[in-house]
């Protein structure tokens, strides 16, 4: 068990500043849902280290990540099974 | 420049893994892509063993979107953590030995200029302040000295991350480290002043704190190094693991160091400026 980023998109998408997106270390881990305006995290990608946190928190001063664990995700996306296809996830992200 | 030579020939394409489809279709090809768009389009950078929140990753991974042509790049790394991401890239890749990495690149790029006369080849140098600064320092005097056409770029996290933990040359003074007990009794090696006096064209020193500068100056870095001669970039990549940063904390130790001692600096030849301001105009005019 262990913990990954997860992304409110009731806040998120209040602003979409897509900050956190050019800020986690690790590649195409921060998607973007386009249709709901909103970032969205690929568990599969995410290694837990909170940087995300910390930008959504102090530098877009938007609180809209919080690291949750794994197991208690009601839907998760894994971007390995998923593939790259925003014409697929746009609006329809778990 | 064409990006033909990541298209699939027609009919193998159920060959082909989702993620190489992805990028053909949603990559970073035929036009720039910008740091804002990151989310939006499929990176170069795939999965890889890297620890989790290292600075070094993510300046690797924004370096990948500062590339102007990646079609038409080839990578050279070493050993050291760098190359455990930059092997995961769908740019060609080559290992050089530890403390090759220039001497291999010299070649690559005459050879390309051989090879491929109506194609502007970029050649990359990603290695560790250890790989470059210590023990390939010598290769790496001796590209700047002849002038080869090819950026380097330092991954200076100021210690040998892969190995666990002794000084480079590039560790500062007094840093105490798992293998530097005592903590290091030699000042931190000035390569930015062994670069200009070398005649480098081109010359950064950065952190990642701000990803858009990162893109922008690794753009006039290869830009500036296919036509007018070698580029130097000195990056600020912190090992948590070896200087025990929590990962939370790293982009804010990378803001602390930027402010206390690293800054952001540029030097730029004259020849350099412009080169880069003929692509500026050229740019305008086709718009
Ligand atoms: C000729 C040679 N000597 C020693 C090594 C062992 N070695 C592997 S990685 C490494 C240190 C890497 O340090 P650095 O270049 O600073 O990169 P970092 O891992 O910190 O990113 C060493 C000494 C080697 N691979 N080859
Ligand atoms: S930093 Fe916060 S508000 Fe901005 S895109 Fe990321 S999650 Fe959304
Ligand atoms: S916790 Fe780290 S790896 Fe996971 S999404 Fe946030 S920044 Fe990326
Ligand atoms: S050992 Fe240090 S430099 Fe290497 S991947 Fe881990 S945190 Fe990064």
């Amino acid at each position: 068990m262990y913990l990954v980023a997860h992304i409110d998109q009731a806040i998120c998408s209040e602003t979409a500043c897509r900050l956190c997106t050019q800020y986690c270390p690790e590649a195409n881990t921060i998607l973007y849902d386009n249709a709901a305006k909103t970032a969205f995290v690929a568990v599969d990608r995410c290694k837990g280290c909170e940087i995300c946190v910390g930008i959504c928190d102090d530098l877009a001063k938007h609180h809209a990540i919080k690291m949750i664990m794994i197991t208690d995700l009601k839907s998760t996306f894994e971007l390995s099974k998923e593939g790259f296809r925003p014409d697929k996830w746009d609006g329809n992200h778990p | 420049m064409s990006v033909k030579n990541i298209s699939i020939t027609p009919g193998w394409e159920k060959y082909m893994t989702k993620e190489y489809l992805d990028l053909v279709e949603r990559g970073p090809y035929g036009k720039q892509k910008k740091v804002s768009e990151m989310g939006s389009f499929k990176e170069v950078l795939e999965e890889h063993p890297m620890c989790a929140g290292c600075a070094m990753t993510l300046f690797i991974r924004l370096t990948m979107v500062g590339l102007p042509n990646p079609e038409h790049t080839v990578l050279i790394g070493t050993a050291g953590c760098g190359r455990l991401a930059l092997t995961q890239t769908s740019i060609p890749f080559i290992y050089g030995n530890y403390g090759d990495t220039n001497a291999v690149a010299s070649g690559l790029k005459r050879g390309l200029e051989v090879r491929f006369k109506d194609q502007a080849k970029d050649v990359v140098v990603m290695a560790g302040d250890g790989g470059l600064a210590d023990i390939g320092f010598s290769a790496v005097m001796h590209s700047w000295f002849r002038k080869e056409r090819f950026t380097t770029i330092m991954l200076d996290n100021e210690v040998y991350g892969n190995t666990g933990g002794q000084e480079s040359g590039m560790t500062e003074r007094g840093a105490l480290l798992k293998m530097a007990p005592k903590g290091k009794m030699f000042e931190k090696m000035d390569m930015i002043g062994l670069a200009q006096t070398s005649g480098v064209a081109y010359i950064a020193r950065l952190t990642p704190t701000n990803p858009t500068r990162v893109a922008s100056v690794v753009r006039k870095a290869v830009l500036i190094a296919r036509e007018v001669g070698p580029t130097f970039i000195q990056a600020y990549t912190s090992c948590n693991i070896e200087y025990a940063i929590p990962t939370p904390k790293v982009l804010d130790d990378a803001r602390d160091i930027e402010a206390k001692r690293y800054g952001f600096m540029e030097i730029i030849s004259d020849e350099a400026k412009a080169y880069l301001d003929s692509i500026d105009t050229a740019k305008k005019a086709k718009k």
